[in-house]
C-alpha cells in the first residue's frame, strides 16, 4: 500500500518550496523538498559589473538576509582588492549584521515558527490567544530594523554600506538610542525562555547530525570568523568553501545540493550553538539554561531554542558593541579608498539561517569575471529531507494531517529562505 | 459593509515587498483587521484563497510556473496591484534578458541544469493587466500604508511622479551628479525614498524605476560629457531593469547599435 504526504507550498517560510514523501509496505520510498522558486542567475548577471556595483545587485538574492549578503559581498570584494577597514568600521558593520539577525530570528521565532506550537495559522490569531508575547516579539523585531536603517540607511537592502566602509556614519544619539532600545529587547525575550521551555517538541530519531558554522580564534562566539569547522572533525579556511560545499544539481529542486563526505550537513543557529556555544556567557549562557537545552541534539526543532538563544547574544552584543562605539566616537570617516585590481577573494558571514559564502574573480579593470554565492538554505537541503525522512519513519502511526504538519514544522524549524536557495 | 478581501502574494523575488509589509510592526494588526485577508503564504498558513477585492503581488514572471500563478490570481481579483520594482519593472533580475536563458543557465547549474525552465524575466504588466503600481525595491512603508488607506475608502492612491532630483534639492542635499561628478541616476528616477541614497552620499541607481518620461538622452548626454564609460551607462540604466531597453535606444540612437555590456566591451576591443 503507497501513503503519500504532500505539500504544494510550505506555508510561513520565505520563497516557494513543497514537500512529497511517499511511503509504500511501511518503508519511507521517497522525501523530497521541491524548491519550485524561480531562478534569477544573479551569479550570471553581475558578469561584467564593476566590483563597486555587485554589492548593491547581489543583495538583492534575498530581503530578510539582505544585510548580510551586501556585507558578505563587501568582505570578498575587498578581500580581493586588498582593503583594509578601519576598526570602526568593523564595529558598525557587526552591528549591521546584528540588526539583520535580531529582525531575521524575531520574525522567524514569534511570527513563522510558534504558530506550529500554539495550534494557529499565524502570527495575526497569536495575537488574540498570547497578546504580550506578540507585542514583546514585534517590538524586538522592530528594534532589529531600527538598526538596520540607523547603520545601513535602510530596512531592507541597506544602501550606507559600502566597499571600504559607509556612505554616511550614524551620530552618537542614534547609538545610544539603539544601546537603550537593546536593553529594552533583553526584557522583553526574557518571558519567551519559559513559554519556548514549555513547548511540546514532537521527537523523531537520528536526525542529521553533522554541524558546520564559522569559528573565530580561540574564545569568541561570533558571526564572524577565521575559518570553517565541521563536527566531523573537519576544517577549512574561509577560500576552502568549496571542499565544504561541494554544490551538486538535483532534478527536483531549482536551488543545488550540499554534502561533505557524502553527507548531509546542517548550518545555522543549532550548529553554532553545538560547535560555539561553549563560548557564551552572560544571558546567553543563562538563557541555554532557562531553556533546559541540552546539546548536542539531532532534532531539528531546537534550531528554534537556539534562535532564541542566539536573539539574547545578539541584543546582548548589540548593546556592547554601542557602548564600544559611544566610547571611540562616532567622527565621519570616508570610505576607503579603493583601487581596481584582478584577483579573487572571499567573504564568509554567519546569515541567520547559517554560513554564508561570496566569491568574486575580478579581472584587471576591477570587473567581475566570476561570481560565486552559496547560501545557508541550499546547504540544509540535504539535511531537510534527512530529516523529514527520520521524522516520517519515526511517526508512521500518526495520521496524515498530523505527519504533514510535523514535516513542515521540520522544514520551518530550519528557517528556510528558499530565494536565497536559488537566487 | 464588508472588509475588503485582500492576498498578499510573490511570484520570483527576494520577497521585500511581503517583508516590508510585514516590517510594519507598528501597523500590521491594524491593517490585517481592516480587511479580510484570504492568502499570505508567507506569513500564514491558512490561505482559503477563492474571489478577492485586491490582490498585491510582488516579484517578477521568471518561469511558466510564476505566469501561470499570475494569471490565476488575476482571473479571480478585481483590483491587481504589483508591489516592488520586480513586480513593475523586471527588477535586477531582468537586467540582462539579452543573454539567452539556455546559456545563462549553464553557466550557473553547469550541463545537469538542462530540467530548469526559465524564461526571460520581465514585469506584470508584461503578461496581466496591472490597475496599480508602486514601486521601490523594495516599497517604501509609507506609500503602502497610505495606499491601503486610500484603498481602503475607496479610492486609487496617488503616488509620486517627480524625480528622485527633486527630493534631493528639497533635502539640499550636494548634487551627486554635477558637483562630485557621479553616475546619479536621480534625474530619471521616481522619489517617494525621501532621496535616501544621496542622503547618504551614495548616488541614485534607480531602484524606484523611472518616472513618467523619463529625459534619459539628455542625463547619458551629460554623463557622456563627464567621460563616463558607456559600459558602465547601459548598466547603471539597466541595473533595476527600469525599460532598459527602450533607454538604451535612445542611448545608441545616432550610433551603431549596442545593446548589451557584453557586445560594448567588444565593440570597444574592435
Amino acid at each position: 500500500m503507497t501513503r503519500k504526504i504532500q505539500v504544494n507550498r510550505v506555508a510561513r517560510v520565505e520563497g516557494y518550496g513543497g514537500i512529497q514523501v511517499e511511503i509504500a509496505d511501511g518503508r519511507v520510498k521517497d522525501v523530497k523538498m521541491n524548491i519550485l522558486e524561480g531562478a534569477r542567475f544573479l551569479e550570471g548577471l553581475v558578469g561584467g559589473r564593476r566590483f563597486d556595483e555587485v554589492p548593491d545587485i547581489i543583495c538583492r538574492i534575498c530581503a530578510i538576509c539582505s544585510a548580510v549578503h551586501k556585507l558578505t559581498a563587501i568582505q570578498a570584494m575587498e578581500d580581493a582588492l586588498g582593503v583594509q577597514v578601519s576598526e570602526r568600521t568593523a564595529l558598525l558593520r557587526e552591528l549591521l549584521v546584528q540588526g539583520g539577525n535580531i529582525e531575521s530570528h524575531a520574525l522567524h521565532i514569534y511570527c513563522l515558527a510558534l504558530p506550529d506550537f500554539a495550534g494557529v495559522a499565524s502570527v495575526i490569531e497569536l495575537n488574540s490567544t498570547h497578546p504580550d508575547t506578540v507585542a514583546e516579539g514585534l517590538r524586538i523585531k522592530k528594534l532589529g530594523n531600527q538598526i538596520q536603517e540607523t547603520v545601513g540607511g535602510r530596512a531592507i537592502h541597506p544602501e550606507n554600506a559600502v566597499i571600504g566602509g559607509f556612505g554616511r556614519l550614524p551620530v552618537a544619539d542614534d547609538i545610544k538610542r539603539l544601546r537603550d532600545g537593546m536593553a529594552q529587547g533583553l526584557d522583553d525575550v526574557q518571558a519567551l525562555l519559559p513559554f519556548v521551555r514549555g513547548l511540546e517538541m514532537p521527537d523523531y530519531r537520528e536526525g542529521s547530525s553533522v554541524y558546520v558554522a564559522l569559528r573565530n580564534g580561540d574564545k569568541d562566539f561570533s558571526f564572524y570568523g577565521d575559518r570553517i569547522v565541521c563536527s566531523d572533525g573537519a576544517e577549512y579556511p574561509l577560500s576552502g568553501y568549496k571542499e565544504l560545499t561541494n554544490e551538486f544539481v538535483v532534478p527536483h529542486s531549482n536551488a543545488k545540493h550540499s554534502r561533505h563526505n557524502g553527507k548531509p550537513f546542517v548550518v545555522g543557529a543549532l550548529a553554532r550553538l553545538t560547535l560555539n556555544g561553549d563560548r557564551l556567557g552572560g544571558a546567553a549562557r543563562r538563557a541555554i539554561d532557562a531553556l533546559g537545552l541540552v546539546l548536542p541534539t539531532t532534532n531539528i526543532l531546537y534550531n528554534n531554542h537556539a534562535q532564541v538563544v542566539e536573539l539574547v547574544w545578539a541584543l546582548e552584543r548589540g548593546r556592547d558593541i554601542c557602548e564600544r562605539l559611544l566610547e571611540m566616537g562616532l567622527e565621519q570617516e570616508k570610505p576607503v579608498e579603493v583601487k581596481a585590481r584582478a584577483g579573487v577573494g572571499t567573504g564568509a558571514i554567519e546569515a541567520p539561517r547559517g554560513t554564508l559564502y561570496h566569491q568574486y574573480e575580478l579581472d584587471e579593470e576591477g570587473r567581475v569575471v566570476k561570481a560565486d554565492v552559496v547560501t545557508p538554505t541550499a546547504q540544509n537541503l540535504s539535511a531537510f529531507e534527512h530529516d523529514m525522512r527520520a521524522m516520517v519513519e519515526s511517526n508512521q502511526g500518526d495520521d496524515d494531517a498530523t505527519l504533514r504538519l510535523k514535516v513542515e514544522m521540520v522544514v520551518r524549524a530550519y528557517d528556510p529562505c528558499i530565494s536565497c536557495s536559488v537566487h | 459593509m464588508a472588509k475588503p478581501r485582500i492576498g498578499i502574494y510573490g511570484l520570483t523575488g527576494c520577497a521585500g515587498d511581503q517583508l516590508a509589509i510585514l516590517n510594519c510592526e507598528d501597523e500590521l494588526l491594524d491593517i490585517v483587521n481592516a480587511v479580510d485577508l484570504r492568502s499570505f503564504s508567507m506569513a500564514s498558513s491558512s490561505n482559503p484563497e477563492g474571489e478577492i477585492d485586491v490582490a498585491f503581488v510582488e516579484g517578477a514572471v521568471c518561469q511558466q510556473r510564476d505566469l501561470d500563478e499570475l494569471k490565476e490570481i488575476r482571473s479571480r481579483s478585481k483590483l491587481l496591484i504589483a508591489i516592488g520594482t520586480c513586480a513593475v519593472w523586471g527588477g535586477v533580475a531582468a537586467a540582462r534578458n539579452d543573454i539567452d536563458r539556455e546559456k545563462l543557465k549553464e553557466k550557473v547549474y553547469g550541463p545537469s541544469g538542462s530540467f530548469l525552465e526559465s524564461l526571460p524575466v520581465k514585469p506584470l504588466g508584461e503578461h496581466v493587466k496591472v490597475d496599480l503600481a508602486i514601486s521601490g525595491c523594495p516599497i517604501e512603508k509609507e506609500e503602502l500604508i497610505n495606499s491601503v488607506a486610500s484603498l481602503l475608502r475607496g479610492d486609487l492612491p496617488l503616488l509620486v511622479s517627480f524625480p528622485v532630483c527633486t527630493s534631493c534639492k528639497m533635502h539640499e542635499y550636494e548634487c551627486l551628479l554635477v558637483k562630485r561628478g557621479q553616475l546619479c541616476l536621480g534625474p530619471i528616477t521616481r522619489a517617494g525614498c525621501e532621496a535616501r541614497c544621496p542622503g547618504l552620499n551614495r548616488v541614485c541607481r534607480g531602484c524606484r524605476g523611472p518616472v513618467d518620461e523619463p529625459n534619459a538622452a539628455s542625463e547619458v548626454a551629460l554623463l557622456k560629457e563627464r567621460g563616463f564609460d558607456r559600459r558602465d551607462i547601459i548598466n547603471a540604466l539597466a541595473t533595476f531593469a527600469a525599460p532598459a531597453e527602450k533607454l538604451a535606444e535612445q542611448i545608441v540612437g545616432k550610433e551603431p547599435a549596442c545593446q548589451s555590456a557584453q557586445d560594448a566591451s567588444q565593440a570597444e576591443k574592435e
